[in-house]
């Protein structure tokens, strides 16, 4: 490889005739294969397809890559094209296909692919999802322009860096080719749901397996119930039960309630057992009442403690539980006595006792209560979250502003909500 | 017989009848009854009624090999969707590239432009025999569609689409009303008869080319894919297309026994679905024309829901741009432009005096017979394509069978456009 390359477009190559050193005809290029580059994608062969034969040229094998020009070198190798399961053809996996836009979080359409050299390889540097890239394969690019000028505006290029590219068709074996699978487990779990929403259901299981288990858990639990349920049934029970043991319990009660009974039991079977118990008991409850809504895992301590001591007992237990601002106090039979926040635990001296600086008399609902009453609750007296208790008044959970906001704002809102983050 | 893989497993979720599978059917039914239902709008009700007055019980024959050739075609749709998840523009982008998808949309842009310009020219006339003005039928139903759209979720407007469906009722009760003679109607629809004359090809062309249009397999598979049926769902979703079908003919069968038995009886000529309900009056009473023309109405409506709500759809699916009803004009702009526009045109054209109307349904007509075979022929190469569809390609015999629908499609396409296209050349061809 001598000649210095520019970038080129996908489009602009494919279908040109490739000659030889004496300018005889070899072919037209049909496609590129790609594998794992150093940095990004490079393209080994060339398809090149001949008046009878398909054949492979190497990259090494190519003097001349233009869009007017493409030339072998004067000692080069036809091999015959044999396709093989595992290999990735630009053209054919990745063209046209849908891809995941990892720093838009958004399902976008292939129009056209950046090529350029890197180290004297041809790599894949982007993907064009634009509009112009669409007029260019149609081979409108220069009437689309000029009409876009009389409007004094610029078709300008809507190009996604490959990093931050995720096919979805290329099957688990292959997507070692993309680095964007690290990224996408660090977008948002709603934009992860916003993307399994969009893509056929067959590729779904592309995304979770690029994900780990409790993102992929935050972003079922992150998509509307139909949806969430019909993923989860064609999950394999065993990956669907180990998603369902990393979110927390209230979660994994809404989404094995929206199952056929058979199948949240099968589920269920699976899972640690302490973990099932607590999922089934707020799976008694009826969806729309303080039971069906709370969290069975809270912060609590016994009311003999200093600050000091409390706080080890937080920072033991918090990891295991979402909402770590306040502590409640609960006796021996399991009855609050009050609550201290976090703030409270941080300001005041170590050795005062819990006991001192509690806040007594709770506001508390029962495991029926309507969740417009504890949104009146909530808001009347600025709670982050609300002690439920079952029929023997024994604390059985929380309820927190968050679970009750999301019943209460609507899909839609929601959905813009996390678009404009 | 229809399958390919056999009868007997076509029919195996009956077999199994049992309370969660008959829920479960409910749960599935709709995407092939609302396709083959919007298939009975203003344009297939008017040839419907045409056919009727004009020829009596003698097309009634060509009803049962339609129901064959739309369920066939309609079935292969609905398993693309169910297989692949992605709608049938997609896959046509996806396997035949971009040019190719490019002026197949152009295409069914036209088309069903053309065809929503006539669903609002049949709420005008439906409405206007109730004695309503069309200006005001005409804009309050375009912002009825419009804010359904904008403001519906598909689950909300699949339930309104269903209800339409039950609509249909109307003509069946008309056509019982007109007092048909059952025993001529039975060995008509049976015994295949034929008439040497051109005018007679035509109608039967038109009765086939009206029942089987190219938006309704891109609209059947999108609406599989986005209700999300899975191959495991599968055999309920394809009792649905045949149950769709077979109702949807139905439908046609009676309004073709309504105006067989009424107008053709007498003798009248009419030109239009709205005709119909008018002469139906003084033949068979006013409730029978009532309900003639209110189930134009609710036709008429119910196809101008669905047709720019799909053009906009699959447009946007092949050409990769963001689109879905939960969006807005600044996340999905072409999405709801194209939408917005299809509605606005079509209802200003019906608005305006002078409009060529029967110019535009002409090159709706022409287009829609011009994509037709394109769209049959890419649908039966993705089908047959082991990449995409794994052991869930067309079986040899069903093949065979939908091979031979697509080419008798086709022909019947191509013989219709050459008439609109050169009017008299199949009489001439035909020597009489």
């Amino acid at each position: 490889m001598t000649m210095p390359l520019s970038e080129l477009f996908l489009s602009a190559v494919l279908g040109k005739t490739v000659i030889d050193q004496a300018g005889k005809e070899i072919g037209t290029l049909q496609d590129l294969i790609m594998t794992r580059g150093e940095v990004f994608p490079e393209v080994s062969n060339l398809v090149v397809k001949g008046k009878r034969t398909t054949n492979l040229v190497a990259w090494k094998d190519i003097a001349l890559f233009n869009p007017f020009v493409v030339s072998l070198a004067s000692s080069y190798r036809l091999h015959d094209y044999v396709p093989k399961e595992r290999e990735i053809l630009v053209k054919r996996d990745i063209l046209d296909k849908q891809i995941v836009d990892v720093n838009g979080a958004k399902v976008v359409r292939v129009n056209d692919l950046k090529l350029g050299s890197y180290k004297d390889v041809l790599c894949i540097f982007s993907v064009d999802v634009g509009f112009r890239g669409l007029l260019r394969r149609l081979g409108y690019e220069r009437i689309g322009g000029r009409i876009a000028t009389l409007f004094k505006k610029e078709l300008t290029e809507q190009l996604i860096s490959w990093q931050y590219v995720q096919p979805l068709e290329l099957n688990t074996s292959r997507l070692t080719l993309t680095m964007a699978q690290d990224q996408m487990a660090d977008m948002h779990p709603a934009d992860i749901a916003h993307i399994i929403a969009k893509i056929p259901s067959r590729n779904i299981q592309t995304v979770l397996n690029s994900l780990d288990t409790e993102t992929a858990g935050e972003a079922i639990h992150e998509l509307e119930p139909e949806l969430r349920s019909r993923i989860i049934s064609q999950l394999d029970s065993e990956q669907a039960s180990d998603i369902l043991e990393e979110m927390a319990p209230d979660e994994a009660a809404d989404v094995l309630g929206d199952l056929p009974e058979e199948k949240a039991q099968e589920l269920l079977g699976l899972m640690d057992a302490e973990e099932a118990e607590d999922i089934q008991e707020l799976m008694e409850h009826e969806e729309d009442t303080a039971g069906g809504l709370m969290n069975s895992e809270f912060l609590s301590v016994s009311p003999d403690l200093t600050i000091d001591e409390a706080l080890k007992e937080v920072r033991l237990l918090a990891p295991e539980i979402d909402t770590v601002y306040y502590t409640y106090i609960i006796d021996e039979n399991d009855r609050v006595m009050g609550v201290v926040t976090l703030k409270e635990l941080l300001i005041n001296p170590p050795t005062t006792p819990l006991s001192e600086i509690m806040t007594t008399n709770l506001k508390t609902v029962t495991v029926d209560a309507s969740p417009e009453d504890i949104l009146e609750i909530i808001a009347k007296y600025d709670l982050v979250a609300l002690p439920v208790l079952d029929e023997e008044d024994k604390m059985a959970g929380i309820v927190t502003v968050e679970d009750i906001l999301e019943l209460f704002l609507p899909y839609a809102l929601k959905r813009k909500r996390h678009h404009h983050h | 017989m229809f399958t390919g893989i056999s009868i007997t497993r076509l029919f195996k979720p009956i077999r199994k009848v049992n309370p969660r599978n008959i829920v479960l059917f409910l749960a599935i039914l709709g995407p092939g009854i609302i396709t083959a239902n919007v298939d009975n709008d203003a344009g297939g009700i008017t040839t419907y009624s045409l056919a009727g007055a004009h020829f009596g019980y003698t097309l009634l024959w060509t009803m049962i090999p339609t129901t064959i050739a739309l369920v066939v075609i309609q079935e292969m749709c609905a398993r693309m969707g169910a297989v692949t998840g992605k709608g049938l523009a997609d896959l046509i982008r996806e396997s035949f590239g971009v040019k190719v998808t490019f002026y197949v949309m152009i295409a069914l842009f036209l088309t069903n432009m053309g065809n929503s310009v006539s669903e609002f020219a049949g709420i005008a006339a439906s409405l206007e025999i109730f004695g309503i003005s069309r200006y005001v039928s005409v804009p309050v139903s375009a912002v009825l569609v419009w804010l359904l759209v904008v403001k519906g979720s598909y689950k909300v407007v699949e339930k309104v689409f269903l209800v339409a469906c039950m609509v249909y009722v109307a003509y069946p009760i008309a056509a019982f009303m007109a007092g048909p003679e059952w025993g001529t109607i039975l060995r008509a629809t049976v015994v295949p008869s034929f008439q040497p004359n051109s005018a007679y090809l035509i109608t039967m062309i038109g009765l086939v080319g009206t029942t089987i249009a190219p938006w309704m397999q891109f609209y059947q598979q999108s609406a599989v894919v986005e209700k999300g049926i899975t191959i495991d769902q599968y055999s309920f979703s394809r009792l649905d297309v045949i149950f769709g079908c077979i109702m949807a003919i139905v439908v046609a069968f009676f309004i073709v026994v309504a105006c067989a038995s009424s107008i053709h009886m007498q003798g009248l000529k009419i030109e239009t679905a709205a005709d119909a309900a008018v002469a139906l009056k003084p033949l068979v009473g006013k409730h029978a024309s009532a309900l003639f023309a209110f189930g134009l109405f609710n036709a008429s409506l119910f196809a101008a829901c669905i047709l720019p709500l799909s053009t906009s759809y699959y447009i946007c699916e092949g050409m990769g741009w963001e689109s879905g009803i939960d969006k807005d004009f600044r996340t999905a702009p072409q999405f709801f432009w194209l939408f917005t526009i299809i509605i606005v045109l079509s209802a200003l054209t019906i608005l305006m005096p002078n409009v060529p109307l029967i110019m535009i349904m002409f090159i709706s007509q022409v287009v829609n017979g011009a994509v037709l075979p394109f769209v049959l022929i890419f649908m039966l190469l993705l089908i047959n394509n082991r990449h995409l569809m794994g052991s869930h390609v067309n079986g040899p015999a069903f093949n065979l069978i939908a091979w031979g629908t697509v080419i008798v499609m086709i022909v019947l396409t191509l013989m219709m456009l050459a008439d609109l296209l050169a009017p008299g050349i199949l009489g001439r061809l035909h020597g009489s």
